[in-house]
Parts: structure tokens; sequence; C-alpha cells
């Protein structure tokens, strides 16, 4: 009878162990390591506390690094480890084939500007609902400007340094009035071996490793020139004075010594470091650098005295380089119902109010960003350069625009470090975009 | 043999062979349709035959011979470093090892690390703000290479393959050291032979046949390199740390050509069993001596 009892309860848990794993379950793969990924456990585990047990969600994550690669061969092999996944604006073209097009509901409408859900569309239908929102910030040290704006010998120095280096004698100016030659200016001066007054050893950290995000940072002051990819007729027009201008800004920023030697190397994490070691005076960085730069326990060395204005102005106006991540339908998902009831979920308010708090930066509607505004005041500040200063290359979101941007990382980096000359460089950029944006 | 024999032969073998042509033949007939197809992301399962064009493609492509001669140089220097340190290493350190014999461990820790955290490890260990190498090399010098920039990027992935992989040659070398007959030695002895002359023309000849092996075996591992490379400089700026796996990974996932990645890696095989062939008609023919 005992064994009977045994066998019996065995059963039962078996049972049971089997009924749990045969339980559906929507699976969300985010974008990990970051605060793209607290915001989304935070969110989870809010909605996780009221959905049905066939409706929790479970999140997973990829190693970052990657991270795009691994996605697109996992998606073109028809997994069905994931039901919901990461979009990215520039990678939309790339994944489209398998993902499911998602339906807005009203209350994503009222969360997100038009112009940001647009950053989850291709071919004119919506792909996911844009959880994050990401462009740049020219950051500074404010306790170091606000002296080169009062201090007579340190501006006399700025003049002389200016005119040595540039060409041309300029005056400090408020970070938020710079051109891109007020920018070089200011990291000429804050460089140790050209200025030994220099609080800081490095004017300037710059990200040139031969990777495609850096691409999108260097953007900002290629479009300011009056760069872009193509023209309205389809033709490639990265061989410009403007590409020209905005290659050599970097290159000469390097070659004076304004960035650390290793900056051919540096990417996000490197250029933070550079940053909040208090060894550099400026940074083009991402937004959601802001956070730990300015967090006292991370960053003692500068936080506090972290400024951030949207990149400097150019000949053709001010811009910022914008794309979203978001999170879209897998085509081959075997729970498509459940996954729909989350991103409508996700798409309200409360659930963003929930993701922002914990550290996404999605760019939202005035009515809801006022409700984390007290928190989160950058994500006030990120709505508004998205709308003034946002822009997108034209065949930015094209389904090689991927390719394009590690094309342009390895034949610009050549440049930067002298392994070929400017006309090369463009040429190759040329001729390879050409071949890959044809329609 | 009697024909029953034969046949529980081939029938003990097929088990293995089934599993052999599962592992290895169904990739390779894989390999070779995409390396003679046009198939990306999107046609994966249904790849478009193009004949030979992506083989053309690859050997006409200067970047493809880069990432060979990179891959080529640095197996070879590598590989010559590390067997040279290992033999210096097992000759010298022989008569510690053999009264603490537990110092062979301590030194293959090195080993026991996955070789993508060494490469995330010395880009931390070099890294100007938060590294301490850089840090002391100003602190006394007032100034340091740019340990990863274009200039130093291939002495730095040397010098870290090497501290990393060197005790492998040692773990062969010591073990082929430790082999040698003291008899013969002695004899040697007896003959006059010392020092240099007893090394040289006693210990290397009979060392030969696994200074040889180290050799390969680490020259193999190493112009295959890519995990440690991948973390710790990538393709470098304008692909000039660009490896034969790194090449054929970037037409993979980066620029999304499968069939061009697919046929350099034919190309690399074959050229691999080239090498192999070769060698191992030479060990066949020096087998009798």
């Amino acid at each position: 009878m005992t064994r009977l009892k045994t066998l019996l309860t065995g059963a039962a848990l078996f049972a049971a162990l089997g009924a749990s794993g045969a339980m559906a379950e929507v699976t969300v793969l985010g974008w990990p390591g970051g605060p793209e990924e607290a915001g989304l456990r935070k969110a989870a585990d809010a909605y996780n506390a009221t959905a049905s047990d066939a409706d929790k969600v479970k999140l997973i994550f990829f190693n970052r690094d990657g991270f795009f690669d691994k996605l697109a061969a996992d998606l073109a092999a028809g997994s069905t480890d994931f039901d919901v996944n990461l979009l990215a604006t520039y990678a939309l073209g790339r994944y489209a084939p398998f993902m499911e097009p998602i339906t807005l509901p009203d209350a994503s409408k009222a969360t997100f500007p038009e112009k940001v859900l647009a950053t989850m569309q291709y071919d004119g239908k919506q792909y996911g609902i844009p959880t994050d929102l990401s462009l740049h910030f020219m950051y500074y040290r404010t306790d170091l400007v606000e002296k080169l704006l009062s201090d007579a010998d340190w501006k006399a120095k700025y003049g002389e340094i200016s005119e040595k280096y540039l060409g041309k004698k300029l005056e400090p100016k408020d970070p938020d009035a710079w051109t891109w030659e007020d920018w070089m200016a200011t990291a000429l001066f804050f460089t140790k071996a050209i200025n030994s007054d220099s609080p800081t050893r490095y004017g300037t950290v710059l990200q040139m490793k031969n990777l495609l995000f850096n691409m999108m940072v260097w953007h900002s002051a290629a479009r300011a020139e009056g760069g872009d990819w193509m023209n309205e007729a389809g033709e490639i027009t990265v061989d410009s004075p403007a590409y020209r201008t905005a290659l050599d800004i970097y290159k000469k920023l390097y070659d004076e010594g304004t960035s650390p030697k290793d900056s051919t190397t540096y990417e996000f994490a490197e250029a933070n470091a550079a940053f909040g070691a208090g060894q550099a005076a400026t940074m083009l960085q991402w937004n959601a650098a802001f956070g730990d730069l300015d967090n006292k326990e991370k960053t003692p060395a500068v936080a506090g005295k972290v400024g951030t204005v949207a990149p400097p102005t150019g000949p053709a106006g001010r811009f910022t380089h914008i794309h979203g991540l978001g999170l879209g339908i897998n085509k081959a998902s075997k729970n498509k119902d459940g996954a729909v009831k989350f991103l409508n979920w996700l798409g309200t308010p409360d659930a963003m109010e929930i993701y922002a708090k914990a550290g996404g930066s999605p760019a939202l509607s005035d009515a809801v960003v006022e409700k984390v505004s007290a928190e989160r005041p950058d994500l006030v500040k990120l709505g508004q350069y998205a709308g003034a200063y946002g822009f997108v290359m034209h065949g930015g979101t094209a389904a090689k625009a991927l390719q394009v941007y590690e094309l342009q990382a390895k034949e610009f980096t050549a440049y930067w470090v002298g392994d070929k000359s400017i006309d090369d460089a463009l040429t190759a950029a040329k001729t390879g975009m050409a071949e890959l944006l044809k329609p | 043999m009697p024909r029953t024999s034969r046949f529980e032969g081939r029938l003990l073998i097929a088990p293995l062979t089934a599993f052999l042509i599962a592992l290895l033949g169904f990739p390779l007939v894989l390999d070779i349709i995409y390396s003679v197809s046009r198939v990306g992301f999107e046609n994966i399962r249904a790849p478009e035959p193009i004949g030979f064009s992506n083989y053309a493609k690859a050997v006409a492509d200067p970047e493809f011979w880069a990432a060979a001669w990179f891959s080529l140089r640095f197996g070879l220097i590598v590989a010559v470093i590390q067997v040279v340190a290992g033999l210096m290493l097992a000759v010298f350190l022989a008569p510690l090892f053999a009264k603490r014999p537990w110092l062979i461990a301590l030194l293959m820790l090195p080993m026991m690390v996955a070789p993508a955290l060494v490469g995330l490890m010395y880009r931390l260990i070099l890294h100007e703000f938060v590294g301490a190498v850089p840090y002391y090399l100003l602190e006394w010098y007032g100034d340091f290479p740019a340990f990863l920039g274009r200039d130093w990027a291939f002495t730095t992935l040397v010098t870290v393959e090497t501290l990393q992989w060197t005790p492998f040659a040692l773990l062969i070398l010591h073990s082929s050291y430790a082999a040698i007959s003291p008899d013969i030695r002695e004899a040697a002895a007896l003959d006059g032979a010392r020092g240099r002359r007893l090394f040289v023309n006693i210990d290397l000849p009979l060392m030969l046949p696994a200074l040889g092996l180290t050799f390969f075996i680490r020259f193999i591992d190493s112009f295959r390199v890519f995990d440690n490379l991948y973390t710790l400089v990538g393709p470098g700026a304008g692909g000039s740390t660009t490896s034969m796996s790194i090449y054929i990974y970037q037409a993979f996932f980066k620029v999304g050509d499968i069939g061009l990645a697919v046929a350099a890696s034919m190309l690399l095989l074959a050229a691999s069993f080239v090498v192999l062939w070769a060698i191992n008609g030479l060990t066949a023919r020096k087998a009798p001596l």
C-alpha cells in the first residue's frame, strides 16, 4: 500500500510538472546588460503580477556582443525559442521578413509621439512597440567649461590655441551654442599635451573602433556638415565635401592627441571610462551614458559635473542621429496571442512609466513624460532633441543598412589611422554602398 | 581474411561510420551546396545555385588574401615563439619539476581560461583609464604605447597568445624531455659529451618528433585565432587585424553573404587538407627509419 501511495504521489508530481512545462507563456528576448534590461525586468514583473498563468512573460537575454547576428540566425532558422524579440530601427529591413506586423492599440498612440512610433515602421507596417530611443548628447564638464567662460587667462590661451591649430582665433562659447569648430577648439584647449595648464589629460574621447555603432555617433557630425548617404534620385552621395569635412574633424582631433591613443579601439564603454575617470573634458556619446556618468557611486570623479547639450551646429544645421529599440513579434512564434497581449500592455502609459523609472529610455508624449520627469529629467531632453534635431540618413532603414554602417566603419577607420587616403576610403564606401543600397 | 570476419568487421564499424557521416558528412554537403549558391539570411532555406562565382569572388577579394596572410604570419610567429619558450622552460625547469611536480599544474593554469575571457581581461588590463599596465608605465616613464592601436595590436596579440598557450608547449616538451632515458645521456657523457653538445646532439634529435608535433598543433590553433582577437581588438581599424576566422565571420554575419563565407571556409579546408596530407606523407615516409 505504501509503495502504491508513493507511485501515485510520484505520478501526480510528474503530471503537475508536465502541466506546468506545457503551460503557455510568452518568452521575450530583450536587449541585455544595460538599463534596458533593468527596465524590462521591472515591467515584466508588473505584468506577471496580474497576467493569467497562460500569459505570463519569461525573459531571456543573449550577450550584447554579436546580438543582432545571433538574432538574425535564429529568426532565419525559424526559431520558436522566443515569441517577442528586440528590434532596432537600423535593422528593421533585415528582420521584417521574419517578423509579424502588429496593430497598435489606441493606448500606444497616446503614449508615444507619432515620430517615435515611426522608428518601428518599415514598408508602411508597424513592427514593434518603441521601448527606447537613442540619440547623442554632447557631454561636457560643467566645472571646466564654467571656468573657461569666466577666466581671462584661460580665454586668452583658448584664443592662442585655436589660432595655432585651427587657423582662426575663437572665443569660448556656451556648449549649447557650439559649432563643430568650437568643440574642436575646446578639445584642443583641454588636452594636456597641448595646454599644460589643462586639468584633464584629454580634451575629448572619440569612439573610433571599426564598429557600426561608432559610425552612428560620427554621423551627427557628417549630417551637420550637410552629408547624406544618398540623394532623392537614389545616387550615393558620401563622396562629398560634407563627408570630407566631418571625417577630417575626427582625424584632426585624433592626430593632435586630443583623444586617447587607443581611441581606435574605443566604443561606448571605453569612452565612458575615460570621461568617467575625469580625464576627458568633452565627449560625443549616446544619451544612455548619462545615468552612470552622473551617478556618484559609479563615477565619483565627474558625477554632478556632467552637462549635456545636443551635438554642435554645422553649416547644414544641428542634428543628432536617432534610432529606436523596440519589441516585436517573431513570425515563427507559437504563442502570438500571448505576445500581442503583452505588447498591448507594454504600450500603455502605466507600463512605460514603470519601464522608464527602472532605467529604460522611452521617448514619451508630453502627458506621459510629465509623470516621470522628476525622476528622469533626461527623458524630457530626449523627447525635445529627438523632435528638434533627430534624423535618419536617407537609406538608413534599408534591408542592408547595417552592412552600410559596417562598410563605412571599415573604410573610415582606415582613413583615421592613416592606412588609406580619404579619396580611397570614400571611393570604396561609395562603390560598396551602391551595391548594398541598389533597389 | 575470411568472409564472415570481414562482414563482422564492417558490421562493428557501421555505427561509427554512420555517426561520422551524420556529424561531418551532413555539414560538409550543406557547406558545398551553400558555397555554390547565392544565399543570405533571407533565403537560407532556399539557396539559389550560381556555380563557382562565390569562390571566384573570394579569390579575387584582396581582403581574403590579407586575412590569410595575417593568419599565416600570426600562426607561424606564435608557434615558433611558443615552441622555443616551451623548450627552454622544459629544459631549464626540469630539475625543479623533478622535485616539485605540482609546479607543472600551476603553470598550466592560463590554459584553463577561455580565450574570449583572456581577450576581455587584457582589454581591461591595457585600458588607459582602468588598466594597471598603462597606469604604471605612465607613473614610471611618463608615457606608454597604444597597446591596442594600429601599430601595436599585432605585437600585443602575439604576446597574449604566447602567454596563454606556451604552457601547452611546455607540457608536451617536458614529457618528451623527461622520457629520454638517462642511460643514453650517461653513455654520451662517458664519450665526453657535455652541456650544449649533449643537448644539441642527443636531447634535441630525440625530441624532434615532439617539437614537430607541438609546432603543428600550436600553428593550427593560432592560425584559426578568433575568440581572444575578437574580444581584444575586433577586426581592427580598416580591417587591419582581420584573421581568416574573422573574415569568414564578418562575411557570414555582418555582410550576410553566406555563400562567400562558406566558399572562403571551403578554400581554407582545402588548403588545410593539402598541408595535412603533405605532413602525413612525410611522416609515413620517415616512419621506417
